[in-house]
């Protein structure tokens, strides 16, 4: 195990020390990141990170391959861009957590800030708690669970990705619809929030948002939503 | 005066109506803006007399090599020429021309960009120099490929359509562009125009350190621009740390674009070089920030104009492209009016994937057209020409050196020009713009 404490290491020195460390396959241990913003970008090796405590902008951003836990909160951007590997939040995410993932699994057991999920390309979006505005905005592919309920215009614009709400759904976006789950879907989300230890409400129904995929193809537009492209 | 035809009522407007009468939305197109507006025609050189020397053209070098970047980036960029190929998306553009647009400039020693839709293997294969673009879409964006660039550049804007996102219609999206996108094959695909996970310069400025700590501080960051509120956002850009600032002006190309936008927004690029300079200047740092005009740079006399003005460097993509075959007829291969409905030299729909010489598509038999290392060599001829071009205007100004042009060695021919560059108009020494103040870093202009 490799212990770091940021607090005696300027920004470049972490994350060339974690670097350095994951491409031999440690285990390393931060200790007061002290929400400090950019810690651990761009690590493409598999390794386990943990942060005993938060973060800021852009922590496990870009990463191909590490486990990331978080014991904490963390700012905008956490863990966008991911490829593969885990990254798991104890505590609340701020605006556009998992943005454009493309692989992986990304877990926030408390609540996310607006544009969850935005422009995520695969990969899989757990959240525990409530998110905000405009979640799964212009979504392409892969998924995005919220235990709790989500705020207004989810799902704008959306293509492939599938949304799956536990709580209220504040209203859907641009194109995108309410519908039911099927028994398969039921028994896969069972399954996950249980693998990620996520809590659900008793007897939880979930709901499905998806695409209607008006948008695709402009000139088959009515008249009347042609603003959207 | 009486016209024998409506001037307010011309005939391309009344056609514009009728389209739009028809579809029901705006037209889009490809290429770029048909408006007339000041370009760098409007500027000649005061080549020598008794007050310059010229250098001599077959004995005296005139050094064309560029560094961008040098600001912070531990390697920065350095080109042989100060023209690069700038961001065209593989998915607009076909793999074959991607691929030729990275021999060319690798000839030549200079770079290619990506542009939206992440890298294409053939351009990144053929690319000795690759600038890896950030867009608002990050379609295809791939960290090892990003790590494997000798520049990072984080789009804001692009002068053809500012502040509006990029298209990319149903017939270019074939199964590996869909693949490449994460999007559905076939559909109508309108990028985002904001970044996922930043709005604001305080947002950019993290983000910015996040790509110098994804990347150890290694290769240069610039921030591409739309060419509108030059003075503020160049500012802006380089106190969040840009290495480098590259301005697209009204004149930038594009593959697809409604073209209210191509005709109606932006500023011109010549305008938007001395505005860019300025700005540099106010805050002490021109010359510290590199800074790359783009938008409408047709031969090596826009770019040492552009240069004399306080450019770094030009970027090229329509130029390019016609040097790839664009608008050329190719006795026995392309019809033009059959493919496109026009004749070569009138083309620009770039946005319906039907490009006669294989450039703008993504169908296999038109790509096929495309030969990727003839084009590859005529882009590097051309590119070659375009430098002589600047060094032959250098030197005749006495410079042994392009980026020794300054804007004393220019001329206005119009008052707009002259407004715009701040260079006197040809023949005078009326500065309107000066109220007192000296302009240029206060060198007088003469
Ligand atoms: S010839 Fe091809 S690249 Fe040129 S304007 Fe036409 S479609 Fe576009």
């Amino acid at each position: 195990m490799v212990k770091l404490d940021a607090s005696k290491l300027s920004l470049r020195e972490l994350n060339t020390s974690l670097k350095k460390a994951c491409v031999l396959g440690e285990e390393i241990h931060i200790a007061n990141p002290g929400a400090r913003h950019n810690m651990a970008v761009c690590i493409l090796s598999k390794c386990r990170i943990t942060f005993d405590g938060s973060v800021g902008y852009y922590c496990a951003s870009m990463l191909d391959g590490p486990d990331v836990l978080v014991n904490g909160n963390a700012g905008w951007g956490f863990a966008e861009h991911l490829y593969s590997g885990t990254v798991r939040l104890t505590q609340n995410a701020s605006l556009a957590v998992a943005a454009s993932i493309k692989g992986g699994e990304v877990v926030i057991e408390g609540d996310a800030g607006a544009r969850a999920g935005i422009g995520i390309k695969g990969g899989l979006l757990a959240i525990g708690g409530n998110a905000g505005y405009l979640t799964g905005f212009i979504a392409q592919k892969g998924r995005i669970i919220i235990c709790g309920n989500v705020g207004d215009a989810v799902g704008d614009s959306m293509y492939e990705s599938l949304i799956y709400v536990g709580g209220k759904v504040a209203s859907v976006g641009t194109d995108s619809r309410v519908t039911d789950v099927t028994a398969d879907e039921t028994k896969w989300l069972g399954e996950t929030t249980e693998r990620l230890k996520l809590k659900t409400r008793k007897g939880t129904s979930w709901k499905k948002v998806e695409s209607m995929k008006t948008l695709y193809h402009f000139d088959k537009l009515k008249l009347k939503d042609r603003h959207v492209v | 005066m009486v016209h024998s035809s409506s001037q307010l009522w011309a005939k391309h407007i009344m056609d514009d109506i009728h389209v739009k009468a028809q579809l029901g939305r705006y037209p889009l197109r490809g290429f770029s803006t048909f408006q007339r507006v000041p370009h760098f025609d409007e500027l000649v050189f005061l080549s020598t007399g008794l007050t310059r020397v010229p250098l001599e053209g077959y004995k005296e070098k005139c050094n064309t090599r560029t560094v961008i970047g040098s600001r912070f980036a531990k390697e920065p960029l350095i080109l042989e020429t100060p023209i690069y190929i700038s961001g065209m998306s593989f998915g607009a553009l076909s793999r074959s021309a991607k691929a030729a647009l990275g021999k060319g400039a690798s000839k030549v020693g200079t770079a290619t960009c990506t542009g939206d839709g992440g890298q294409c293997e053939d351009e990144r294969k053929f690319s000795d120099k690759l600038i890896y673009q950030i867009l608002p879409s990050r379609y295809g964006f791939n960290p090892r490929h990003m790590l494997g660039a000798q520049a990072l550049e984080v789009l804001v804007g692009q002068g053809a359509k500012p502040g509006s996102g990029g298209l990319l219609m149903g017939k270019k999206i074939s199964a590996v562009i869909a693949e490449q996108r994460d999007l559905p094959e076939g559909i109508d695909q309108r990028s985002p125009t904001r970044h996922p996970d930043w709005f604001g310069p305080d947002d950019l400025s993290i983000k910015i350190e996040q790509l110098r700590e994804a990347t150890d501080g290694r290769i240069p960051i610039h921030i591409k621009l739309a060419a509108c509120r030059v003075r503020d956002d160049v500012k802006i850009a380089a106190k969040i740390g840009a290495d480098a600032i590259v301005i697209d002006g009204m004149q930038g190309g594009t593959g697809a674009s409604p073209d209210v936008m191509l005709d109606h927004t932006a500023i011109p690029t010549m305008a938007s070089v001395t505005a860019a300079r300025e700005a540099l200047e106010e805050i002490g740092l021109y010359g510290k920030v590199s800074l790359i005009i783009s938008g409408g740079i047709r031969n090596g006399a826009d770019a040492a104009k552009a240069l004399a003005l306080g450019a770094d460097a030009v970027a090229i993509g329509q130029a390019a492209l016609i040097a790839l075959n664009c608008n050329k007829h190719i006795p026995g291969v392309t019809d033009y009016p059959k493919e496109v409905g026009v004749e070569a030299g009138y083309c620009r729909y770039c946005d319906t994937g039907k490009c006669p010489v294989g450039i703008t598509t993504q169908d296999p038999k038109l790509e096929a057209r495309l030969d990727p290392d003839e084009a590859g060599d005529r882009v590097a001829n051309f590119l070659n020409a375009m430098t002589m071009e600047m060094a032959l205007i250098a030197r005749s100004v006495g410079k042994s050196d392009v980026h020794s042009l300054e804007p004393e060695d220019l001329a206005a021919l119009t008052m707009e020009a002259s407004l715009m560059t701040k260079v006197p108009l040809a023949g005078t020494d009326y500065r309107p713009w000066e109220n007192g103040k000296k302009s240029h870093g206060g060198k007088k202009c003469i």
